[in-house]
């Protein structure tokens, strides 16, 4: 017989019986808890972390995150009325230690969990401090209501006096000035472009013109988060620009906060319910092909790690799967080096930019892509000031006992700024772009805005 | 009484240690000798289970019964040794149902609570058991910390005026016209506390009474005055996993056999064990099979072990004792039960009992007959108070306090230093100096290791079983050196020396078993530690003490200003 002729089989391809006992797909193996333990078992304590953790250098009582992280974990592990150490409070969750260790230990996840429990069980409800958080970690919800209001938001919230009394009674620094509030949010002005209606007659156009076939299959789904809608339009305006020239549909679905200032602050619950409505959204478009994206750093690390390492929601993985931060995501698919060869930068962006990776891109290995791609831009110079952290990390430096901590860990990244010859910054992370303008006067722009600018005529 | 009778107890386990409290809190002068650190025999090496009876509740029913007993009382007398885990006897599909069965109407003959759980129940409360197993039988089984059960005991007999003499090797009874009258004793380091470099010296301890409770030793003593003591030392594996996949200690419900047991011991669990008899209970193989046949087995029962980490195995010999007319040959079918050897009875040599057999457990039962026994002898009707005296740490104590504000010390740090000193938290870690964490894997400070060196001089293995530093995740790669620091002001360089090296050696000891994954990595960055910053591969001042004046303080500055002025980086130094 040759091995051409097979021997008549009894396996019937409608109804499969290998033999097999049928096992379900188990999506979340131990559903009732993400287990801990693999992550304990890899720290092997070189505390490579604490070295690496802009708090613990600046703060001499914060333990630092091997304590916070595996070492707790494992002192803790078996009492279900043992307490979270409240130093976990200091941590500001630039989660530098996730990238610091060599071993894969799950450090953020760890913090963010005992956090979580911290807040939930062991932090007063009634405290200033509980309020305080979760006002800082619901910044949705304070932009929200000024969106209505921007103009007189604005001038409210800088106006010294209710300040000083801010300060004072809910312990929220005056030394920064609150960001402005756009007067026309993202979603309003994308509205006005036709939304996504508009969007496909866009890129069409462009394909055309590129050369695309008309119906390519380029689409994606823009997760603005919250400061590109009511502070920084600008941002999400280059988003949609830049997507389109290369012949993207863009979507904006329904989506709240990433989450990110309430994993900070211990708020899993708010940040659960935003996650929620994120992921949900975010899921059907990923199962029609679209893939999520987003400008903000934070958010895009959200969605890709701390959602599923913390959130057991249907379609959580693939969510996560699918979200690129939008230069990375330009840069996989695109040929932007190409574009921003034939290009020359002049007006107001010819500038030496001043540049920062926010802690959260460098998680996502997306530290020196601002660099490498202007690298050859003409018209500017992109240099970048350094791996230090910026110190603010979106809340931790807005809060009053934690502000000059802030500004002692952005010393370094100002000192930088300084010596660059330009006097523009740019990051990913709005608040980052805060925290260097804060602490230089330099004006902050967002890479999608430098690119928009090259390749957008 | 005119003048108390002296009773020569041989053997520092939990055993000698019972009887040595048993007698002084009775009234006798006691004298313990013990050959290592305390619990340096069979109660160092054991998994830490309190026994519900379970395990003996269809093989041997009497000791099921003095099981459930006494783990009643150690409840109630050791609190701060015992954490009250429950058990389960968990069955698998290919496991026997008429054995389950068994088990339970066993259990329920010997008065132990025993109930049949569900598989799904048993699940519930421990996740990580295997998906498949059949059902299970809860029993009030716990885990049980030998060293601080051991400790606790030799602060009590001291108490009540007993000697502790550790590091005294027994090299010779004295025998006088067929009497026991008194031990030939080798001290390491001189009486007393245990310091390194003291002299030590041969001491003649004259006895009214010789108790030989030294276990799988107990051949050995025998052979001294000539008598027989056929003790058949069976070792057994038991590994440590860095994590506690279950908080409940786990069984197999089957006949007997290898590998058949998981008990959560304070960060850690210990699987256990295997059995086989060994010539000579100081000088048997170790071998990597025992250990990995141990973890597949387990598997079956906990699927998570197969990735997790171990961080140590080590062996340890049981002492078993069967009469000389059973005659078993496999070592799972001699009986776990104890036996009282006196040898007047048995061998016309007047002044000794051996006490032989027998599981932790049931020390202070044990502790109870034996002292019963030497009392008759001398005609005293003293009453036993072991069960119903705590031991020092198990007066009432809570765990629930105010770590920061009470003792200044991170909550879960604080937490596990009062769980280990139970009654006495306040008076160890309330201290006026800086009280920094010398061991982070377990949470031990500085105040707690003080306590013991207080306890038991320079020995700083005798420390670790006291505090658990060094017994966590890293094995000491990160704190043998801070202890033996610890050790600086009291003791002199020398002595600190030898006690680390010490302290070191057997640290590597139980690792050697757990090189792979994780560990291997932990071993390797220990070793680069070691050798690159405290030059431990290779030390020039092996045993002289180091001329640290020596020391090359840096290059003279060009410009003659004085040394300091560079940073360790390289860089320029700007402070002041």
């Amino acid at each position: 017989m040759s091995d051409a002729e097979r021997p008549p089989t009894e396996f019937e391809p409608a109804e499969p019986n290998t033999g097999e006992e049928f096992e379900p797909v188990d999506v979340f193996p131990d559903s009732t808890d993400f287990d801990l333990r693999p992550g304990a078992d890899s720290c092997y304590k070189c505390s490579t972390c604490d070295t690496n953790c802009p708090v613990a250098e600046v703060d001499d009582d914060f333990p630092g995150p091997k304590f916070q992280g595996p070492e707790q974990w494992r002192l803790k592990q078996n009492e279900e009325d043992y307490e979270v150490d409240d130093s976990v409070m200091d941590c500001s969750n630039c989660m530098r230690c996730d990238n610091a260790c060599p071993s894969g230990v799950p450090l953020s996840q760890m913090h963010n969990t005992a956090r979580g429990e911290y807040v939930e069980n062991q932090m007063s409800k009634l405290s200033v401090e509980y309020i305080r958080n979760r006002i800082l970690a619901n910044y949705r919800t304070s932009a929200w209501f000024a969106s209505k209001v921007p103009r007189l938001a604005n001038a409210v919230m800088n106006f010294g006096p209710a300040r000083w009394v801010m300060e004072k009674t809910m312990g929220v620094t005056s030394e920064r000035e609150f960001p402005a509030f756009a007067t026309e949010t993202f979603r309003e002005w994308w509205d006005r472009q036709g939304a996504a209606g508009g969007s496909r007659e866009r890129a069409r156009e462009n394909r055309e013109r590129r050369g695309d076939p008309v119906d390519a299959d380029k689409k994606v789904a823009y997760f603005h988060g919250c400061y590109s809608n009511y502070n920084t339009p600008e941002v999400g305006k280059a988003m949609v620009r830049v997507y389109e020239h290369f012949g993207y549909e863009v979507v904006v679905p329904e989506q709240r906060c990433s989450g990110t200032p309430m994993f900070a602050n211990g708020m899993l619950t708010d940040a659960r319910r935003h996650a929620e409505v994120n992921v949900s959204s975010m899921a059907d478009l990923v199962e029609q092909g679209y893939d999520a994206i987003a400008s903000c750093t934070s958010c895009s690390m959200a969605l890709r790690q701390e959602y599923p390492e913390l959130f057991d929601i249907d379609g959580v993985e693939e969510v996560a799967a699918h979200t690129f931060e939008s230069v990375e995501y330009l840069r996989i698919h695109e040929d932007l080096r190409g574009a921003i060869d034939e290009t020359e930068i002049d007006g107001d962006l010819a500038e030496e930019f001043a540049y920062h990776a926010p802690c959260h891109a460098r998680n996502q290995g997306l530290n020196r892509q601002a660099v490498e791609l202007f690298g050859d831009l003409d018209g500017v110079d992109v240099e970048d000031v350094g791996d230090s952290c910026s110190g603010i990390s979106g809340t931790y430096g807005w809060k009053a006992e934690k502000y000059d901590k802030s500004m002692e860990i952005g010393e370094e990244m100002f000192e930088h700024m300084e010596d660059t010859d330009g006097e523009t910054g740019m990051t990913e992370c709005p608040t980052c772009a805060m925290q260097m303008e804060h602490g230089t006067g330099y004006e902050i722009r967002h890479p999608l805005e430098l690119l928009e600018a090259a390749v957008v005529e | 009484m005119a003048s108390a009778p002296h009773i020569a107890v041989i053997g520092g386990g939990s055993t000698g240690i019972g009887i040595a409290r048993d007698l002084s809190m009775r009234g006798l002068d006691v004298t313990l000798l013990e050959q290592g650190n305390l619990t340096h025999g069979t109660t160092g090496r054991m998994h830490g289970l309190l026994h519900s009876g379970g395990r003996y509740a269809v093989s041997d029913q009497a000791s099921a019964r003095e099981c459930i007993e006494e783990n009643r009382v150690l409840r109630d007398i050791a609190g701060h040794c015992v954490e009250m885990t429950g058990g389960l006897f968990v069955k698998r599909p290919e496991d026997s149902e008429e054995y389950f069965q068994e088990k339970l109407e066993g259990c329920r003959a010997c008065d132990i609570p025993a109930e049949v759980v569900s598989a799904s129940e048993a699940r519930a409360m421990e996740p990580h058991l295997a998906k498949d197993i059949d059902k299970a039988i809860s029993v009030p089984d716990g885990a049980v910390d030998p060293f601080r059960l051991v400790a606790a005991n030799a602060a009590s007999a001291s108490e009540h005026g007993a000697r502790i003499e550790t590091h005294s090797t027994v090299e010779d009874l004295i025998v006088e016209d067929e009497e026991v009258v008194g031990v030939e004793v080798e001290h390491a380091s001189g009486a007393g506390e245990r310091v390194h470099g003291t002299e030590g010296g041969r001491e003649e301890i004259r006895a009214d009474y010789v108790v030989n409770a030294t276990g799988a030793w107990a051949g050995r003593i025998g052979d001294m005055a000539g008598v027989d003591v056929e003790v058949r030392p069976s070792k057994g594996v038991m590994t440590i996993m860095n994590t506690r996949q279950v908080d409940t200690v786990i069984n197999r419900c089957r006949p007997k056999g290898d590998a058949d047991i998981v008990v959560p011991h304070e960060t850690t669990c210990i699987l256990g064990t295997t059995d086989e008899e060994v010539e000579d209970p100081e000088d048997y193989p170790e071998e990597q099979w025992e250990v990995d046949m141990m973890l597949e087995t387990l598997t079956e029962l906990v699927p998570m072990l197969e990735e997790a980490r171990t961080i140590r195995s080590f062996w340890g010999v049981r002492p078993l004792y069967e009469p000389p007319n059973v005659g078993s040959d496999d070592p799972t079918d001699i009986t776990r039960d104890y036996f009282l050897l006196d040898h007047a009875e048995r061998d016309g040599l007047e002044g000794m009992t051996s006490i032989v057999g027998g599981k932790l457990t049931t020390y202070r039962m044990m502790g109870e007959e034996i002292s019963d026994h030497v009392c008759e002898q001398f005609g005293i009707d003293a009453e036993c108070r072991t069960a119903d005296v705590p031991l020092p740490g198990s007066e009432d104590f809570s765990v629930l306090r105010d770590y920061m504000d009470e003792f200044g010390l991170r909550s879960p740090i604080g937490r596990r230093s009062v769980e280990r000193l139970g009654s006495r938290a306040d008076e160890v870690l309330k201290t006026d100096g800086p009280n920094p964490t010398v061991c982070a894997c377990e949470g031990v400070t500085r105040a707690e290791i003080q306590d013991a060196i207080g306890q038991s001089g320079s020995d700083l293995n005798a420390v670790r079983i006291r505090t658990r530093s060094s017994m966590g995740n890293c094995q000491g790669g990160f704190c043998c050196h801070r202890m033996a620091n610890e050790l600086h002001d009291e003791y002199d360089e020398a002595t600190t020396r030898a006690a680390w090296d010490e302290l070191l050696e057997e640290r590597w000891r139980g690792q050697r078993h757990a090189l792979w994954g994780e560990q291997l990595s932990q071993a390797m960055l220990n070793y680069a530690l070691h050798a690159t910053t405290q030059n431990r591969d290779n030390d020039p001042a092996d045993g002289d003490p180091v001329d640290f004046a020596a020391f090359d303080d840096g290059v003279e500055p060009a410009d003659g200003s004085p040394r300091g002025g560079v940073a360790t980086d390289g860089g320029e130094y700007c402070g002041d």
